[in-house]
């Protein structure tokens, strides 16, 4: 079964599928690997472009076991990687510029489960959502900021699977304050996060940001709006990679209507639609 | 994703969604009425077998036939005895009937049978499952309508042809079939549990002269249909109606029992002008299972509006075949699963929020998909 084998690769590389975990944590030199707060990736920024290759293993998930280890060659692209890391120490220097300490978990870093929950696989979240609060507990940790839609969502579910979860969460963008727009003449258009817009209550702390930095934005009823706003498609290419790809292209086509320059706030969306069109992280065009 | 379906689902979009915002906009009492309806249809999912019950005895008191069915071999018999064979059948829509194969069956005892919703009649032309809860046809374009009405009854129409030239070929065709039709069938929007009365909101008057010009109504709907009273009956219809876009609806029909009259001495008799009878066949299919989980029951709340499909990227982006129909969409995603034990649909959810974020009944449909995804995992690793 699916979920019993991203479980055992969760216990065996902290991971939903076999990575070098220097991977995740190479963007990261000088912070500190012990504190009461944390930032936390979950690896996400570092490996989205994986999600791609990954996808197209899962049908042959239950044989892929035997060669887990090819996984360890497996890598993003260079120009992917750095482009991660570049946006993961922007991060770190804007929360430092807002006196947020904090220290970074490096190759311990375990991954949020986010996989297990988004494909239903609820037992095995849960298990191993018990075992990642526990290792949280055991480092000392009592607050967790997250850079990515996906893992903040799989960590504010953790309360429904643990008892008397403890833990803070919040969003780096609760955190922010006062970026500036790197581009204030082109007008841009915001593909929204589900997660973020219609989950997690955040659509309007990012859109203040956004907007406050100076950035030209433009919206659209049946386009950006709050029901209307399409999925980028990343959810569903574990199960039809293809019809991730068409949810991917239709959204770029309507977005493109609006502007030929798109920000997304979460690492899966710029993966999905990257391959049809103008996209940056909007942490790229602040600074 | 087919060039038809899209063009079609494009202009349904920009012809309904900034509509139905309008309409929100404009009435908010219409919001007070869908958490005030939310809490009646709750009560009743709580403990449905009592209000099943309840609804039997208080159709029989207004002098209509009341049945309970728990799946589509029960529904076929009862109304195959009551159509009998060599008649002309009008349906005014019934989502629950084609869930039963109930159109077919007739087919195939010998009957003449018709649907009369414009966009279910085409469906039915087609030979084609139905794609949207409300508009069944929505795949179709204009064009591919006319080519439709053309080739399978020889309407004197082209692809120049417009939206209201294709409603008149159609309706000149129907009126005939709704005066010499022996029974009506339609479903309901509502029931109410405490006067047995059904209650359908409607546009075209098709539902209104299927329930009211043939001699014999049988009305076939699910459970979950039932609300402890006729007010909220009729909230039910003012609702889906604004939620689907169509606000004023032109009509909203109250059936209690077949037609009366008390107009010598306010004595109150039966027939009267419209039907000598009237039948309620309320179905289980699955419907009293899922409102013991108090996750599935949720999924019991959706009043029909279909208002969710049209923001859902994946029934966007597929071409109307997701689900199994009549259930299409998000919710048809868990309605597959309630109906025809079929989590597959659910996999396809991307959790994009946006139909929990438009539902009238504030039902967290990714929530339910979610859980419906897990029990499908379950059921998967125990084979």
């Amino acid at each position: 079964m699916l979920g019993k084998l991203i479980y055992d690769y969760l216990q065996k590389y902290s991971f939903p599928y076999p990575i070098d975990k220097k991977i995740c944590s190479g963007w990261a030199k000088d912070l500190p690997s012990k504190g009461e707060t944390i930032l936390y990736t979950s690896c996400m920024y570092q490996t989205a472009s994986l999600s791609e290759v990954y996808s197209k293993f899962i049908p042959y998930a239950e044989k892929l076991s035997p060669l887990s280890f090819l996984g360890r060659f497996i890598k993003p692209s260079k120009d992917e990687i750095e482009r991660a890391y570049r946006i993961l120490n922007k991060i770190a220097q804007l929360l430092k510029r807002n006196g947020i300490n904090f220290a970074y978990l490096y190759e311990e870093e375990p991954y949020s489960g986010a996989i297990l929950l988004e494909l239903g696989y609820l037992d095995e979240f849960g298990q191993y959502a018990k075992s990642v609060y526990n290792f949280f507990k055991n480092k000392g940790i009592k607050r967790i900021i997250t850079v990515d839609p996906h893992t903040h969502n799989a960590l504010s579910r953790y309360n429904e699977f643990v008892e008397h979860f403890d833990l803070e969460i919040v969003s780096y963008l609760e955190l922010v304050k006062d970026v500036k727009g790197v581009n204030r003449e082109e007008t841009f258009v915001i593909h929204d996060s589900c997660l973020y817009s219609r989950f997690l209550n955040l659509r309007d702390v990012y859109r203040d940001l956004i907007n406050k930095s100076g950035i030209k934005i433009v919206e659209d009823e049946l386009i950006t709006g709050v029901d209307t706003s399409f999925c980028c498609g990343s959810p569903i290419k574990p199960i039809n990679p293809d019809l991730s790809d068409k949810i991917a292209k239709a959204r770029v086509e309507q977005l493109s209507k609006l502007s030929k320059n798109i920000i997304v706030v979460c690492p899966m969306c710029y993966a999905n639609l990257s391959k049809y069109g103008n996209v940056k992280d909007w942490i790229e065009v602040v600074e | 994703m087919s060039q038809d379906w899209e063009i079609a689902i494009q202009r349904t979009i920009n012809n309904n969604v900034p509509r139905v915002h309008k309409i929100l906009e404009n009435h908010k009492y219409i919001l007070d009425l869908a958490k005030k309806l939310r809490e009646a249809k709750m009560r009743v999912l709580s403990d449905l077998e009592t209000y099943v019950e309840q609804t039997l005895e208080a159709v029989k008191r207004t002098g209509g036939n009341a049945y309970f069915v728990n799946n589509a071999e029960e529904a076929k018999e009862i109304v195959g005895k009551i159509v009998g064979k060599g008649k002309i059948v009008v349906f005014g829509k019934s989502m629950v009937a084609y869930e039963l194969g109930i159109r077919k069956y007739l087919q195939q005892l010998g009957n003449e049978v018709w649907e009369t919703d414009l966009g279910e009649f085409l469906i039915q032309l087609a030979d084609e499952p139905p794609s949207h809860i409300i508009a069944p046809a929505v795949h179709m374009t204009k064009e591919r309508v006319a080519k439709l009405l053309k080739e399978k009854l020889g309407f004197d129409v082209s692809e120049s042809s417009s939206h209201e030239e294709l409603v008149q070929k159609v309706r000149e065709f129907l009126r005939n079939k709704f005066l010499s039709a022996n029974v009506g069938i339609t479903g309901a929007n509502a029931v109410a549990a405490d006067v047995g009365s059904i209650v359908l909101v409607e546009n075209e008057g098709n539902i209104r002269m299927s329930t009211v010009v043939p001699p014999v109504h049988i009305a076939i709907v699910g459970v979950e249909k039932i609300v402890p009273t006729l007010e909220d009956a009729l909230i039910e219809a003012l609702v889906q109606a604004a939620y689907a876009g169509l606000y004023p609806p032109t009509y909203i029909n109250v059936t209690s029992g077949p037609s009366s009259t008390g107009d010598i001495e306010m004595k109150r008799v039966s027939p009267a002008h419209g039907p000598k009878e009237f039948h309620l066949i309320l179905v289980d299919n699955g419907r009293l299972k899922a409102s013991k989980d108090p996750i599935l029951r949720e999924a019991l709340l959706c009043i029909r509006c279909g208002r969710c499909h049209l923001h859902c990227p994946i029934y966007r982006v597929l071409d109307g075949s997701w689900g199994d129909a009549p259930y299409s969409g998000p919710m048809g995603a868990m309605w597959s699963y309630i109906i025809y034990n079929d989590y597959k649909p659910a996999l396809y959810c991307t959790h994009s929020g946006n139909c929990k974020e438009v539902c009238p009944m504030k039902i967290n449909i990714p929530r339910v998909l979610e859980y419906i995804k897990y029990m499908g995992n379950k059921q998967r690793s125990d084979k």
